[in-house]
C-alpha cells in the first residue's frame, strides 16, 4: 500500500506546486511588462534605435498572434505554453491582449497617457487579483483604484493641480472599469489599458477645445546613451 | 495557500508535459526578474546623473517611476522565487 501511495502523494505535491507557481508566474509576467516604459528612454535621434523602436514591438506582436492562432487551431500543442487558464483553451491567450494593449499605447498615445495605463495593467491588475483572493471583490476594486490613482498622479504631477486631480480620477475609474470587463472574447488585460487611455484622450480633447493646455511635460526623457 | 476554486480560473495541467513546462518557466525566470530591475536602475541612474547632480527637478518623475517599477516587481518576484525554491526541494 505504501509503495502505491508514495508516488501518488509525490505527484500530487508536484501538481499542487505547479498550480501555485503558474499563478505566481502569471503575476511576475504581468509585472515584467512594466519594463516596456524603457521605450521612452531610447532616443529617436539615433537611426538604428528608431528603426528598432518602430519594428520590434509590432514584429513580436505579430509573432505572438500567429503562435496563438496556431495553438487555438491545434497546430501547436497547448502544452507548450505555461500558465494558461482553462478559458484560454479555445481562445487566444490573455498575453496577446496584454501585448496588443501595450503596443497600441506605445504607438498611438502620448507618453503621459501610455505610461500610467501600462503600469495599471502591469502592476495594478495583479495587485487587484491578489486583493480579490484575500479580501473580496469590492475591496480589490477599492485597492486597485488607489493604486491606479498613484500611477496617474505620479505621471501627471507636472500638470496644473486641477488637471492632475481630474486626470487621475478619470484614469483610475477607467482602469477599474476596464478590469471589471467579463467577456470571453475581450480580455481585461486589454481593457484595463485602453479604457483609461480613451477616457483621458477624450478629456484632453475636451479641455484643449476650451483653449486650455492640459497635457503636462513627459516624465521620461530620451537617455543620453554613451554610444 | 491560494486555491483556484473556480473552473474558469484553473490552469491547464498536463502530467506528461509538466517537466518540460517547468523547464520553460525556469528558463524565463532570470529575464522576468532582471529586466525590470535593470529598467528601474536605468531610470534612477538617469534621475541621479541628469536630475540630482545638475539640480534639475524635471527628472524627478523618472525617480518615482523607477521606484514604482522596482517595488512593484519585487512584490511578485519574492513570492515567485520563494515557491520556485520550495518546489525544487519537493521535486528533488
Amino acid at each position: 500500500m505504501k509503495r502505491v501511495m508514495a508516488p501518488i502523494s509525490s505527484t500530487k505535491k508536484k501538481l499542487q506546486s505547479l498550480d501555485f507557481d503558474a499563478h505566481w508566474y502569471r503575476r511576475v509576467f504581468h509585472a515584467f511588462g512594466s519594463s516596456f516604459v524603457v521605450y521612452y528612454m531610447l532616443p529617436d535621434t539615433i537611426e538604428w534605435i528608431a528603426f528598432l523602436k518602430m519594428w520590434v514591438p509590432i514584429s513580436v506582436l505579430t509573432l505572438a498572434f500567429f503562435l496563438e492562432i496556431a495553438r487555438v487551431q491545434g497546430v501547436i500543442s497547448g502544452s507548450h505554453f505555461f500558465g494558461l487558464r482553462m478559458y484560454e483553451q479555445k481562445r487566444v491567450g490573455s498575453y496577446l491582449f496584454f501585448a496588443s494593449g501595450i503596443v497600441i499605447l506605445l504607438y498611438f498615445f502620448p507618453q503621459q497617457i501610455a505610461v500610467p495605463c501600462i503600469l495599471c495593467a502591469c502592476l495594478a491588475d495583479p495587485i487587484m487579483g491578489e486583493a480579490r483572493y484575500r479580501f473580496g471583490k469590492k475591496e480589490a476594486y477599492a485597492i486597485g483604484f488607489l493604486v491606479c490613482l498613484l500611477f496617474f498622479v505620479v505621471t501627471w504631477y507636472k500638470a496644473d493641480l486641477w488637471v492632475m486631480m481630474v486626470a487621475a480620477f478619470i484614469g483610475s475609474i477607467g482602469a477599474v472599469l476596464g478590469e471589471s470587463v467579463n467577456a470571453w472574447w475581450l480580455d481585461d488585460d486589454f481593457m484595463i489599458q485602453l479604457t483609461p487611455a480613451l477616457l483621458l484622450l477624450m478629456f484632453l480633447i475636451g479641455v484643449e477645445a476650451m483653449g486650455v493646455t492640459a497635457l503636462p511635460e513627459p516624465i521620461i526623457y530620451p537617455s543620453l546613451l554613451p554610444w | 495557500m491560494i486555491i483556484m476554486n473556480t473552473t474558469k480560473m484553473e490552469y491547464i495541467k498536463s502530467n506528461l508535459e509538466s517537466k518540460k513546462l517547468l523547464r520553460t518557466e525556469l528558463l524565463f525566470t532570470p529575464m522576468l526578474i532582471l529586466v525590470p530591475s535593470l529598467v528601474s536602475i536605468f531610470l534612477i541612474n538617469d534621475w541621479y546623473v541628469r536630475g540630482f547632480m545638475q539640480g534639475n527637478a524635471a527628472f524627478d518623475g523618472e525617480l518615482m517611476l523607477g521606484i514604482i517599477i522596482f517595488i512593484g516587481n519585487m512584490l511578485f518576484d519574492i513570492p515567485f522565487l520563494r515557491f520556485l525554491v520550495k518546489k525544487r526541494r519537493v521535486t528533488e
